[in-house]
């Protein structure tokens, strides 16, 4: 084994490059740096899946339908807190075609939220299973209860939880977020981040910022519900099939469930419809999926499906928490900031994580003194979760919009403003550069002369900030790549797709080490059983996978140049590769003549990933990993007598480290804008008061942007960095490129109309409210 | 279409069925499909006798294929395809016509299979994702849609192809524009926002179809 090694890299951005040195484990390849010359790596490639896609032929978990499966559903409870009195299941038993039933839970037992299980069946049609579930009896004893998060924060709200809260995180939960510093009637305080001292900050402030912004809850609704699908294949093991973001979280959670060894799951997860942080382990964060399933496929002695509707979708599991966010800035009169303090209340339902991210406290890091308070607010609904950058976009629509208040009184630019306070010089190159290509300058000043004018259209300009952490992680993933005698090239993993692109990502990167086309490249993903990996959530995937692929596909390089080496009779150190072709002096092999020689079926070789070895030229938060930046601005139309909010540009610049396949990068940054104008303009899942239910769990009006809601045009700009973080030199971009959609939109309405809209969505009446047109309604 | 003078009261309504009723944000430029042309010899499904509750017959054109199925009256297309006859290239995300993600052409034209009982399909020719590409060739479609990156987790795709289809097949020859696509795919809901890419994929394609 060599010992460690120590390598000089070229690492930074733009024009401002330097080398540093890395100490590298033994046997790791040297990183990727800004002195490599890829081909494949870095070119934008089509998706390999993509064919069967477009066709049709993908299975995702609906699609699976084992011989003699049955269908599973679930009844819910339709009361937001009540005790059960009584539950019979015994006459769904009997109708027909009913294979399974299973009590959810017992008399005694409280229930507290509309939507939480209560009793299932298992039969061979989804109109059977329905009809039994109208057999089941349950006598419920109803309780008070409160959905409004302002409600639940008054003394004598009805309690939501009787003892101490478990939290439930994933790994879609923001590494280091969490934990909770002390509870009190509803209200769970969670540890506060801090600075400084933001109070004598703010009295130390000339001219000062104060004001309360909300936003809505926000569900996943990814296109494919959770889905589960259990075969039992004796009485201790199973094959499951399974909608999710993480294969080994299904695998590990099933195996918890039924006592069993996690090697004797079986998961699988050829391709899956959406996840956006709500699909980690067997069940969903308010059902329990994988019991359910489970369990009654293990009584019938037969698979059984579990395709949860779009109501449940909507009710049980998960979604991006409300917030209430008190901001509080402070200034110099020549706008040197002197305080950030945010207190933040939100309601993630039954469930934890409404804090509202690093936005506040990390990103205007020359501010000297910052106060982050949040706290989770319990409320009788469903619970929620990870969901696309949990916390940020709503920390980012507070701190942002608060921030453009500021700049007017200070009568300062708004960007310049944030300039004189990030010191990321990745986002500082960000803001600068897109001001130049948005025409910020130019925008700005025609916004205001249509104020100025009192102009029925107006035009509005905004900018706003992200920040994410490269959370790649080491040691999670062993890939395995494989050339086998007739040529041909495999790449395995326990991975599962989202539809981020990894697939394609991954063929890049042993095609760039292999030298072979990227169609020649087979990518095995998607079975627990092709080798330890992560889950898709926090931006990890390019980062945590990539490296492990490229040591193995170097490993079978190294096997295959001794081969060549003894073919041409050289020594190792003397065969090059070129084209495809091994070389050494004037002599060459080809790959195919090359791969005939291999002995036995095939070069094999494994790699993983070591943890992350640099954070080149900002680290996030402290930690050993960088800090990601981004920018994104928006141009807006607001109709000032209908109140309608168009977005008609978007520039997003981001960076995600070396950039893998620019062109489903692209596609990735585009959506996150795309929902992060859905969540700014129209999205909010509404409550009613006096029942306690969700009033529209459904797609005709929890309203998802169309093809004509989103902003007429997106331009996405990457701004590639070499972080020296991992042998490819990737980092993630998913989440980044969410944060500060709705932020930039609604500083640009802001700049339009010269008054804010402090509440999410930007409804037309609010609009009109801040107008002063009609009164205003109380958010929240 | 000179053939509506023809058509009576019941016939109107059998022939719109849920589809006609309830497919409102699928404009189309021809009127409403019905099984006139198509009924009387397509079976008992299309006939005057009253159906179900059990099983019925039904006969109709799935992918260029003769098909003929035992399929309850209550029983959707979309259900029909996906559950008895394993098409599941088409999908279910809201069952209710708010997604447009179990979109398929009934002769020709667009429709969400999810409001469309499979009865009313009777004698009719039915298009899913799965015939766009007969004999395994992509067509010029789908493979703009990979070139253009128009998918991502792909759950929305098969209805995406099939209402760009529908648009291709009604207008073709003629120029597009972006608000065309734009008005095809309304219906045609993406969480992974794939929107853009889907209206360059449709342009690039009429143009290349043209």
């Amino acid at each position: 084994m060599p010992d460690d090694q120590r390598v000089t890299l070229k690492v930074g951005f733009a024009e401002q490059l330097r080398d540093i040195e890395v100490q590298l484990p033994a046997g790791e390849p040297k990183p990727w740096d800004a002195r490599s010359e890829l081909k494949v790596v870095g070119k934008p490639h089509p998706r390999v899946e993509a064919p069967l896609k477009v066709s049709g032929a993908a299975k995702y978990t609906h699609d699976i339908v084992p011989p003699n499966a049955l269908w599973a559903a679930v009844l819910r409870s339709p009361h937001p807190c009540a005790v059960v009195e009584s539950i019979d299941v015994a006459p769904a038993q009997s109708q027909p075609g009913v294979s399974a039933v299973l009590a959810l839970v017992k008399p005694g037992e409280r229930v507290i939220f509309a939507g939480q299980d209560i009793a299932a069946v298992a039969a061979k049609t989804p109109e059977q299973a329905e009809a039994a579930l109208r057999a089941i009896a349950v006598g419920y004893k109803t309780e008070p209860f409160v959905v409004d998060t302002a409600a639940a924060m008054q003394d004598g709200a009805p309690l939501v939880h009787r003892g101490k809260v478990t939290e439930r995180s994933t790994e879609g939960d923001e590494p280091g977020a969490g934990g909770s510093a002390g509870q009190r009637g509803n209200i769970r305080t969670s540890p506060s981040m801090k600075k400084g001292d933001a109070h004598k900050g703010l009295r130390m402030a000339k001219v000062s910022h104060e004001a309360t912004y909300t936003t809505q809850v926000h569900t996943h609704s990814a296109l494919e519900t959770h889905s589960i699908v259990v075969q039992w294949d004796g009485p201790k093991a199973a094959t499951v099939w399974c909608s999710t973001q993480g294969i080994f979280s299904v695998r590990d959670e099933f195996a918890e469930v039924f006592e069993l060894k996690p090697a004797d799951v079986h998961v699988h997860t050829d391709f899956l419809g959406g996840g956006f942080g709500a699909k980690f382990g067997a069940s969903a964060p308010g059902s329990r999926m994988g019991f359910i399933a489970g369990e009654l496929a293990r009584q019938a002695g037969a698979p059984v499906r579990l395709l949860l509707d779009r109501k449940e979708e909507h009710l049980c599991t998960g979604n991006r928490p409300d917030s209430r966010q008190h901001v509080k800035l402070g200034a110099s009169v020549d706008g040197k900031l002197t305080a950030i303090h945010v207190v933040a209340h939100g309601s993630a339902g039954i469930g934890t994580g409404a804090g509202v991210g690093r936005n506040a406290f990390g990103i205007y890091s020359r501010c000297p003194n910052v106060l982050v308070e949040s706290h989770d607010v319990f409320t009788h609904a469903g619970p929620g979760t990870a969901m696309r950058a949990p916390g940020h976009p709503q920390g980012a629509f507070a701190l942002e919009l608060a921030i453009d208040e500021l700049a007017k009184k200070l009568k300062l630019d708004p960007l310049d403003l944030r300039l004189s306070h990030d010191e990321h010089p990745v986002r500082r190159h960000q803001f600068e550069l897109g001001r130049k290509q948005f025409g910020w300058d130019a925008g700005r000043k025609q916004a205001a002369a249509l104020r100025d004018k009192q102009a029925r259209v107006r035009r509005g300009f905004g900018v706003a900030a992200s920040i994410w952490g490269d959370f790649g992680r080491g040691k999670a993933v062993v890939a395995t790549v494989s050339v086998l005698r007739d040529g041909s090239v495999e790449v395995k993993n326990g991975l599962q797709d989202i539809g981020g692109g990894i697939t394609t990502v991954v063929a890049q990167v042993v095609a760039e080490v292999l030298q072979r086309p990227v169609e020649a490249v087979r990518v095995r993903l998607g079975d627990s059983e092709l080798g330890p990996s992560v889950g898709s959530g926090g931006s990890v995937t390019t980062a945590s996978v990539t490296p492990a692929v490229r040591a193995a596909a170097e490993g079978v390089k190294t096997q295959l140049t001794a081969l060549a080496a003894k073919q041409l009779g050289r020594k190792p150190e003397e065969v090059t590769w070129s084209e495809g072709q091994a070389r050494a002096g004037s002599k060459s092999i080809a790959w195919a003549e090359l791969c005939k020689k291999i002995e036995g079926e095939a070069v094999v070789a494994t790699g993983t990933r070591p943890e992350t070895y640099g954070a080149y030229p900002v680290k996030f938060m402290g930690g050993n990993s960088y800090q990601i930046a981004g920018v994104q601005f928006a141009e807006v139309r607001v109709d000032t007598w209908t109140g309608v909010v168009a977005v008609e540009r978007v520039l997003a610049v981001h960076d995600c480290g070396k950039v893998m396949n620019p062109l489903t990068a692209r596609s990735q940054v585009q959506g996150g804008v795309i929902l992060g104008t859905s969540y700014a303009l129209t999205e909010q899942r509404v409550m009613d008061r006096v029942r306690g239910v969700m009033l529209n769990p459904n797609l005709e009006t929890y309203k998802i942007a169309g093809a004509r809601d989103v902003p007429r045009s997106i331009d996405v700009v990457f701004t590639p960095v070499d972080t020296g973080a991992n042998n490819t030199g990737a980092i993630g971009i998913g989440e980044p490129s969410t944060i500060p959609t709705a932020a930039a939109i609604a500083c640009a309405v802001h700049d339009a109309l010269g008054v804010a809209v402090r509440d999410l969505p930007l409804t037309p009446d609010r609009v009109l409210a801040a107008l002063g047109a009609v009164p205003t309604r109380g958010a929240g | 279409m000179s053939d509506r003078a023809g058509i009576t009261r019941r016939g109107l309504f059998r022939g719109i069925g849920t589809a006609g009723l309830l497919a409102g944000c699928k404009p189309s430029e021809r009127p409403p499909t019905t099984t006139e042309e198509h009924g009387d010899a397509a079976g008992p499904g299309a006939g005057e006798a009253a159906l179900g509750p059990g099983p019925a017959p039904l006969a109709f054109t799935l992918n260029g294929e003769a098909k003929t199925v035992e399929v309850a009256p209550h029983v959707t297309l979309l259900a029909a395809l996906r559950e008895q006859l394993r098409f599941t290239g088409t999908k279910v995300v809201c069952d209710r016509g708010a997604c447009g993600a179990c979109t398929v052409l009934i002769d020709g034209v667009a429709r969400n299979s999810c409001m469309t009982l499979a009865h009313d399909v009777a004698g009719a020719a039915v298009t899913t994702v799965e015939g766009l590409a007969p004999g395994g060739k992509l067509s010029v479609l789908q493979q703009a849609f990979i070139r253009h990156d128009a998918l991502q987790c792909g759950f929305c795709t098969s209805g995406m192809l099939m209402s760009c289809q529908g648009l291709l097949e009604r207008t073709r020859g003629q120029k597009l524009g972006r608000e065309d696509v734009e008005a095809a795919i309304a219906g045609n809901l993406c969480r992974c926002g794939t929107y853009p890419n889907v209206v360059a994929a449709v342009l690039d394609a009429a143009g290349g179809s043209a």
